[in-house]
């Protein structure tokens, strides 16, 4: 709650909408409160992302982490859904003065579900099954700057790096602590969360029953089962029937309609970390030129298109940094809405009677639409947009890989993804020397405050660069029958803590 | 005596209807594209309405998520959709019916060869040939749709005009007129192309539609004309999200496409009646 008062307070605009929904909220927990909590319900959550296997270092998707992370198994540290990380498994740590070596002292009584006690050599070599060399973790490479895990007694664990890195922590909170003495992690488990799996019906289900020797607080409800779904229209229509108590995210404002003004739903809005650009390739011209990006970003109102696309939902942020990375500042002001300035800019940049370029778009909502309403907008300033419609696979090939392209629409979905800006052969061709600098220099920062500054100055300068045309933040829509609260609201890198959820009669 | 008459009467007026119904159907769409190029409510990527407003005076079919009025676009739609139809027929017909003519001269086995080739292609769907022409060009366009489909359409046209090719140089009076010195092209001309169009063009007819549901189609997976061009097809696509809270959007250019559609089969249901008829009198 007391982030959701924050994020209200950065978004200035949209305060309003905002602080709607945090009384709708409170005013939801009120109600639950007033009926009586039953704390052996199992509450069933609707998803459309099953996982492919129970393995998330073997390829099982996005899914597996919603299910499991946090909730079955856990990390030395925790990405909170505030957007915090903060120890988990870990008891204290500390840290060698040239930030090469990290010391982790684990915590005490901490038991996997086979009734294992968790030791440092179980911590060693979960790390060692993410890098790994047949590893398919998506985040293994952030991994690749560890030299050496030790264990020299059960407790703790020593980590020695390549090059000093202050996101250690970060990216170990999606680390599970598996027990070594398990074989196949693909079809069962064996972690230390609060819950433990009961049963995995491949197609429809995951049943989870909450584990009686967990070290922390028991969880408050008796059960969650993850019920998944191929369509969102299925999904819906199981929420409206009662199937399942919460849906964890809605991707057609459209769906919405169905729940709102309706008491017997919630609808809470969250934030995400998907961010819609139209990404310039910097390289070529006339996106070379500063000017030219500044003029465009001008030229267009995105709040106007975000009420096309959401209609009431989604925020503005002016970056591509979400609210949720600890370096998020509020940049919607720079090269704010302003056609008649844009026109200016244009004609001093080189270009009074505009000029042409080809927007490759995703043949997927809501890129088509988006395309349209920027050739629109563009056309008010004399600048012509061609709409070259592509599918997926061909822009992984075409913009991707191969640079190809003059501009492009896509949504990126991952937390703490500034550090493409700083790398200058990523597909967009962004290269300003500062930035990378201290987009690369922030990694071996002394402190996490340090490391938050200097990033938060590469943020305000891509901005100023105007280095691609942040359109807006996605929302995080969680929809859930009323008499059911407790749920994470931001569901950062698609995870969804369950055990605090609650459920009345 | 009377009963007789009065069967005839209403097998006649049913017949009737069909083509007067067809040609509505037909005539709306077409009245609308050709009104569209002189007038629509507003213009077509104008966004002068609010986001999803329900159909009311201001905008009679209600507007779409950009806050672009619908009516405007099904206007556009319309003259797109005509455009694509004619356009890909009149491919598919001169290729096909050069095709189909020269198969039933051709020797015996250039003759099974091409009929072979025939039905080779149309056991490819039209669309996927279609989507195979548009991927060698550069980028979609209009022109681009139209030619995908023509091509597409131009191995049924060979087929069907092949077999009634035949069987006009199967009558006596193309032995008569060889006898007499005619030479071909003029049997083409004068003998072979007037009496089998009646047939071919009720069938052409039936092409049309097809052709503009394989436009829409294209549209709909953005192989079609690009925007700003308003086709049926894409905006089905568009409105596909929002179709609960706004279904006039996905509603109205499926109506679209299914009246103009059904009217051409039904108009080519008349007119092959009104044929057959008149050579049964003759």
């Amino acid at each position: 709650m007391h982030f959701r008062i924050d994020h209200a307070q950065a978004r200035g605009r949209t305060l309003l909408m905002a602080m709607t929904s945090v009384s709708a909220l409170t005013l939801g927990a009120v109600c639950a409160m007033a009926q009586d909590v039953d704390p052996q319900a199992v509450v069933n959550i609707g998803s459309l992302y099953e996982p492919q296997n129970l393995d998330n270092t073997a390829g099982a998707g996005q899914g597996i982490n919603e299910a499991f992370n946090g909730n079955v198994y856990e990390g030395l540290f925790v990405l909170t859904d505030a957007g915090d990380v903060e120890p988990k498994l870990v008891d204290s740590y500390t840290t060698s003065d040239d930030g090469l070596v990290y010391t982790f002292t684990l915590k005490d009584g901490v038991t996997f579900h086979s009734g294992d006690p968790m030791t440092a050599a179980d911590v060693k070599t979960s790390i060692e099954r993410v890098t790994a060399e047949g590893s398919a973790s998506s985040r293994k490479s952030t991994l690749d700057v560890i030299d050496k895990i030790e264990a020299p007694d059960d407790k703790t664990v020593v980590i020695t790096l390549k090059t000093a890195s202050i996101s250690l922590p970060y990216n170990l909170s999606y680390v599970w602590i598996v027990n070594d003495a398990a074989e196949d992690i693909s079809a069962s488990e064996d972690g230390t969360g609060p819950y433990m799996l009961q049963e995995w019906r491949r197609g429809s289900a995951l049943a989870m029953v909450p584990f009686d020797a967990y070290w922390g607080e028991a969880p408050s409800n008796g059960g969650v089962m993850f019920q998944y779904f191929t369509d969102a229209t299925a999904q819906n229509n199981a929420l409206l029937t009662g199937a399942v108590d919460i849906i964890t995210s809605v991707q057609t404002p459209d769906a919405l309609a169905r729940f709102a003004d309706n008491p017997d739903f919630t609808i809470s809005e969250g934030a995400s970390t998907t961010k819609e650009l139209l990404a310039y390739n910097d390289r070529v011209a006339p996106f070379d030129n500063v000017e030219v990006r500044a003029a465009l970003s001008k030229a267009v109102d995105k709040q106007k298109l975000l009420r096309a696309v959401w209609g009431d939902y989604g925020t503005l942020i002016g970056s591509f940094v979400p609210p949720t990375d600890p370096w998020f500042v509020d940049l919607t002001d720079v090269n704010a809405y302003d056609p008649d300035a844009a026109k200016q800019m244009l004609a001093e940049a080189g270009y009074p009677d505009g000029f042409t370029f080809t927007l490759d778009t995703p043949n997927y909502d809501p890129h088509p639409i988006v395309a349209q309403f920027l050739q629109n907008e563009l056309a008010k300033v004399g600048v012509e947009v061609k709409i070259n419609i592509i599918t997926a696979n061909e822009w992984y090939t075409k913009i991707y890989k191969a640079h190809d392209f003059q501009a492009t629409l896509q949504e990126h979905v991952n937390h703490r993804d500034i550090v493409f800006y700083g790398n200058p052969d990523f597909y967009w061709g962004y290269n300003n020397p500062e930035v990378t600098r201290l987009i690369t220099q922030s990694e071996a920062a002394p402190d996490t405050d340090t490391q938050t500054d200097m990033l938060r100055d590469a943020n305000e300068m891509i901005a100023q660069d105007a280095a691609s045309m942040w359109l807006y933040l996605y929302p995080q829509i969680v929809v859930s029958t009323s008499n059911v609260t407790g749920y994470p609201l931001n569901g950062l890198n698609s995870q969804f803590f369950a055990a605090d959820i609650t459920k009345a009669d | 005596m009377d009963d007789g008459v009065n069967i005839a009467a209403r097998v006649g007026s049913r017949k009737n209807i069909t083509l007067w119904l067809g040609a509505v159907l037909v005539g709306v769409p077409l009245l609308a594209g050709l009104v569209s190029f002189v007038w629509t409510p507003y213009a077509l990527s104008d966004m002068v309405g609010g986001r999803l407003e329900t159909p009311g005076w201001a905008h009679w079919a209600g507007t779409d998520r950009l806050g672009r009025d619908i009516l405007t676009q099904l206007m556009v739609g319309a003259r797109v959709a005509l455009v694509v139809g004619c356009g890909a027929v009149a491919i598919g017909a001169a290729i096909g019916v050069m095709c189909g003519i020269l198969a039933a001269f051709a020797t015996r086995f250039a003759d099974d060869a091409l009929a072979a080739f025939f039905d080779i292609l149309i056991a490819f769907p039209t669309l996927l040939i279609a989507m195979l022409v548009v991927a060698t060009r550069q980028e979609a366009s209009l022109g681009t749709a139209i030619l995908a489909l023509g091509i597409g359409l131009a191995p049924i046209v060979g087929r069907i005009t092949r077999i009634l090719t035949k069987q006009v140089l199967g009558q006596d009076y193309i032995v008569a007129a060889r006898v007499c010195g005619t030479s071909w092209p003029a049997i083409v001309l004068w003998h072979i192309v007037p009496n089998i169009l009646p047939f071919l063009g009720v069938n052409l007819a039936l092409q049309f539609g097809l052709a503009v549901m394989a436009e829409a189609s294209l549209s709909y997976l953005g192989l079609g004309a690009p925007p700003p061009n308003a086709s049926w097809g894409q905006m089905l696509q568009e409105a596909q999200g929002t179709v609960y809270s706004a279904p006039w959007g996905a509603v109205l250019p499926g109506l679209a496409l299914f009246a103009l559609v059904i009217g051409v089969n039904l108009l080519a249901d008349g007119l092959r009646d009104r044929v057959s008829s008149q050579r049964g009198e003759a």
